[in-house]
């Protein structure tokens, strides 16, 4: 056929190896997306074969292609719109007879299919053998046997796309005899060829199959089609009754049956199972891991393992990292324009907080590449599903799902946790109600940007007790949760589709190295692209606002006189040495900065000859400054001397301006103003601040804390808050905390909420729902422990009490879909089809 | 009887299926026909959801689930 | 200060890795040549380290100096004699040690 490239579409059951047989014949050339508009990745390769392109489309899995989930829809919706030139039915060989269901299916859809029998080394070692040639005849379409995680097959599949692709048959010859039901099939037919289009662009008897099933796809195409789809439709009801009546059975069940029987008949006749019932290794394994005692421990035992790897381990590497991230900010200072003495010009100003908040995240990315890869290696190991095996009683209670567990503990579920991972793993959750309300409570466990808070208000405030109070702040997360979930399962997400349960449990696998790197450089590679991007935009926005409008003539004023004094007091010291007239005022900020600057050159350096070269070569930059800041000649120490001073009074001045850039500025003013609603929490304007400065990176809360209380002499954050807010009380305290535990998502993880839940929608409800609650309850701890009278610490565990209360009986209230009991039907299937 | 009525280690065959709509779907679709071969495996450790083997793999289901599945022994 | 290592050990005690990753501590130490040494400290995060404990310890473990970073998350101190080590102590998990034969001048 020449030169004309080639689509293909992969398609097959969850657990066939599909996605090793796309690595397989694409090797690393992959793109990962999503299909417009929904959240089901969508992943393209390529490969050149005998001059052509030949494109790869990697469908997701699915059972069958009903239209009762999304990724059927979406798997439906390319093979009949996009049209490929093949379809690789990728299916699991060991397991035929259920794989055959999904192909008799694509063989009615007239798809130019390839069988390709995957996973052949698990078949053999099964013992079990197939007649590949009978099943080529029965089934008219080519059979290519691989064994993909060995790498075996890929010429013989490359080889079996390029001749069909060359040679497509048009006969389509394969039928499934539905007995009785075909002649309602034949009536459909007759009606719906009545539409020229409808009947060229779609295979007419597929469709009139599905109608009979009830497809609510089918009807939609048929709707957007037919001149008299109303009367179809009337029709197809009509056919199912009247065959309901005569054969006893529904429709659709007697279409599922009719398939099932044909495919049991098929690996019935090609394939040959012993007789001698072996134990697989994944079942011995299951006899441990799904044990009724042994199950949860290893659960938690794993749940422990993920966690010290990823956040311990992740840890100590983000710290050998971070000299990167440091460089990064040595540069940006030394190439922006020069500091200056009370502050800098904006474009510095500005660009170094940038770089500072970009870093910020960056500093996440070893543990998040762990994180990814050891999730990486969860699901492909095939343990999730045993997780959501174990746990599914629990949370189902709640409206979750038992595979939410692992999006929770990433979330932090007792002290350590990041959202973003988080919500990001709720993508593998089958039920969207479920997946959503645990988009909804990921944000509230315990992320680690907000235990530099819980550390400064404990060590300020509950010093004594601060065993119990960390124990606290980090276990209510969980009670307040789970209840919360289970309330917007309720109320809100109650419109969702909620999924049944059903689900298959595969054998144990043993992930690759490489795939499981590549899904998480996937993934990092994501969170770089979508999430660094905004973070550096919503920096530079947050920055306005605690920036400006900035000091008043007359502050300024003030700042200049401490300045001016400072200088004077160099000046002085200048002319008494052999310097006098070579240091000019203007020198005096220029010196301190060049020191910063041979600080910053030799930040890390430990080898006294290596810091030699570098002082060798500021040296010969500037002898003058030089010789102040290196205490050279008894000159050069006496202005030393007088340096320091200098430098001191610098710190201060900048310290003290930016103190107060932050109260005056628009920030400062939206703290005021909200002071009023945040009073019964117990927050003033400062504390609001603080928080609405969180809302851009929750580590922000306590560097801007930090900012706030200016500092003085030699205490602590908590002594100056101390001092700073006379008034406030272990009360405060903890309504703060838990205000901060609720508080929405920061925006990265707002981001990727957006992403998960595929609608701006959601994101911005999950921002009001935590900003209300979070506010709801530091009022009612506040307001409700001062009325009462209780101490901070009696306060804590009467609210906890209350949050486990909350937690019992919302575990008590059945979940809407257990009040709905599927419509049970009495008519009884007189078809046997084994 | 129903499949949640059986305990584990007992084997059966499949008679029919009581589900309609999703769940009914769903079922036929990962391999309950008429004439299956149905094994029970094991319940959760929370007794719910309960194990099953079908026909060389394994599937896990509820037992609200399980009572719309009509089995003989 | 000390109040607040108890609280730290405490949670760590009883939490599992209970660690602040984005909290990294960092410090770097300057030798003045005027026979002081300076070390600047902060957070990866932009927190403050005024207040935190510096601690000036000899070869052997024992130690030479007690003192705490200034406003300007800085401190100063005379150069000892022998062979010494600094380390940065913002609580269990937020340490940070350098050996006095890295600090040059």
């Amino acid at each position: 056929m020449g030169s004309r490239n080639l689509l293909v579409a992969l398609a097959g059951q969850p657990n066939c190896g599909k996605s090793t047989v796309f690595n397989l014949l694409t090797g690393a050339r992959q793109h990962v997306a999503n299909y417009p508009g929904v959240t089901v990745e969508k992943k393209t390769g390529a490969y050149a074969d005998e001059g052509r392109r030949v494109e790869l489309v990697d469908l997701p899995g699915t059972y069958s292609l009903t239209s009762y989930s999304l990724e059927e829809r979406v798997a439906r919706d390319f093979l009949l719109g996009d049209n490929p030139d093949v379809v690789i039915d990728v299916a699991d060989a060991s397991n035929l007879k259920r794989n055959l269901y999904l192909l008799v299916q694509l063989l009615e859809m007239e798809a130019p299919v390839i069988l390709n029998l995957n996973m052949m080394d698990v078949a053999e070692r099964r013992g079990q053998t197939i007649d590949i040639a009978g099943l080529r005849e029965i089934l008219g379409v080519p059979v290519v046997p691989t064994k993909a995680k060995k790498g075996e097959g890929r010429e013989a599949l490359r080889e079996a796309i390029r001749s069909l692709a060359d040679a497509p048959s048009h006969e389509h010859a394969f039928r499934i005899d539905y007995g009785p039901m075909e002649r309602y099939i034949a009536e459909l037919e007759e009606k719906l060829c009545e539409d020229p289009v409808l009947s060229i662009r779609y295979p007419v008897r597929w469709v009139a199959i599905k109608l009979l099933e009830n497809d609510e796809g089918a009807a939609e195409l048929l709707a957007a089609s037919h001149p008299e789809a109303d009367l179809v439709m009337t029709l197809a009801e009509s056919c199912r009754e009247r065959f309901r009546e005569e054969a006893g059975n529904a429709a659709e069940r007697h279409i599922a049956f009719t398939r099932h029987g044909l495919c049991a008949r098929m690996a019935g006749r090609t394939v040959t199972i012993p007789t001698d019932n072996r134990r697989s290794l994944s079942d011995l394994a299951d006899r441990y891991v799904c044990n009724r005692f042994l199950g949860p421990v290893i659960l938690v035992a794993i749940l422990m393992v993920l966690y010290q790897v990823a956040i311990v381990f992740g840890n100590w590497l983000a710290l050998q990292v971070w000299p990167l991230w440091g460089a990064l900010e040595n540069f940006a200072a030394d190439v922006l324009p020069a500091a200056g003495f009370i502050d800098d010009p904006l474009l510095r100003a500005l660009g170094l907080w940038v770089v500072k908040s970009t870093t910020a995240i960056l500093n996440y990315l070893p543990i998040f590449l762990l994180l990814f890869a050891l999730i990486a290696v969860l699901e492909d190991s095939g343990y999730m599903p045993r997780m959501a095996f174990i746990l599914d009683r629990l949370f189902r209670r709640f409206g979750l799902h038992g595979q939410s567990t692992l999006p929770m503990i990433l979330g932090g579920v007792y002290v350590g946790g990041c959202a973003i991972p988080g919500v990001m793993a709720t993508k593998a959750i089958p039920d969207e109600r479920a997946r959503l309300a645990t988009i909804m409570i990921v944000p509230m466990m315990n992320c680690l940007a907000k235990v530099p808070l819980y550390l400064i208000l404990i060590g300020a405030y509950f010093a004594d007790t601060g065993g119990f109070a960390m124990f606290f702040i980090a276990t209510v997360t969980l009670f307040m949760a789970l209840p919360v979930a289970k309330l917007l399962t309720l109320t809100v997400l109650r419109k969702q589709p909620s999924a049944p349960f059903i689900m298959e449990m595969p054998p144990y696998h043993l992930p690759t190295v490489t795939g499981v790197m590549r899904r998480a450089f996937e993934r990092v590679w994501l969170f770089l692209k979508k999430i660094v991007t905004v973070v550096a935009a919503v920096a530079v926005v947050v920055f306005v606002l605690i920036n400006y409008p900035g000091l008043t003539e007359n502050r300024r004023a003030h700042y200049q006189a401490m300045q001016d004094k400072s200088l004077d007091a160099f000046m002085s010291a200048v002319d008494k040495t052999g310097y006098q007239g070579r240091i000019s005022r203007d020198d005096v900020l220029s010196i301190i900065l060049f020191n910063e600057s041979l600080k910053r050159a030799k930040q890390g350096v430990t080898d006294q000859t290596e810091s030699n070269v570098i002082n060798a070569r500021f040296e010969a930059d500037n002898p003058v400054y030089y010789a102040v800041v290196k205490r050279v000649g008894k000159d050069g120490k006496a202005l030393n001397r007088a340096l320091k001073k200098v430098d001191r009074v610098r710190k201060k001045v900048r310290r003290e301006a930016r103190a107060e850039r932050f109260e005056t500025s628009f920030l400062g003013i939206m703290g005021r103003a909200l002071e009023p609603v945040t009073q019964w929490a117990g927050f003033n304007w400062r504390i609001n601040i603080a928080l609405l400065s969180a809302f851009a990176a929750k580590e922000n809360s306590a560097a801007t804390l930090g900012s706030i209380y200016g500092i003085d002499g030699g205490q602590s954050v908590q002594e100056s808050m101390k001092a700073g807010e006379a008034g406030f009380t272990a009360l405060h305290a903890l309504a703060l905390m838990l205000f901060m535990a609720l508080y929405p998502p920061c925006v990265p993880t707002s981001i990727m909420v957006r992403h998960q839940s595929n609608s701006t929608k959601w994101m911005l409800f999950s921002i009001v729902y935590q900003t209300l609650l979070g506010l709801f309850v530091a009022s009612l701890v506040f307001t409700g422990g001062k009325i009462l009278g209780l101490s901070g610490f009696q306060t804590m565990w009467a609210f906890y009490g209350l949050c486990v209360a909350a937690t019992l009986v919302m575990a008590l209230i059945p979940t809407p879909e257990e009040t709905e009991v599927a419509p049970l039907i009495n008519a009884s299937c007189k078809e046997h089809c084994s | 009887m129903t499949l949640n009525e059986l305990t584990p280690g007992t084997a059966c065959s499949m008679a029919d299926l009581t589900a309609d709509g999703p769940l009914g779907q769903r079922l036929m679709d990962l391999g309950f026909y008429p004439g299956a071969r149905i094994e029970i495996v094991r319940n959760a450790p929370l007794v719910d959801p309960v194990e099953l083997r079908l026909d060389g793999y394994h599937v896990s289901i509820r037992h609200s689930e399980a009572k719309h599945i009509e089995v003989e022994l | 200060m000390k109040k607040l290592m108890i609280v730290l050990t405490l949670a760590a005690m009883t939490a599992f890795a209970g660690q602040a990753f984005a909290h990294s501590p960092l410090m770097s130490c300057f030798d003045n040549g005027d026979g002081t040494v300076t070390c600047e400290g902060g957070f990866s995060d932009g927190s403050s380290a005024a207040g935190v404990s510096i601690h000036v310890t000899d070869g052997d473990g024992k130690s030479v100096l007690e003192t705490k970073m200034n406003e300007d998350s800085e401190c100063t101190f005379d150069k000892p004699e022998a062979a010494y080590s600094v380390m940065f102590d913002a609580g269990e998990g937020h340490q940070v040690k350098i050996d006095g034969a890295d600090i040059v001048e």
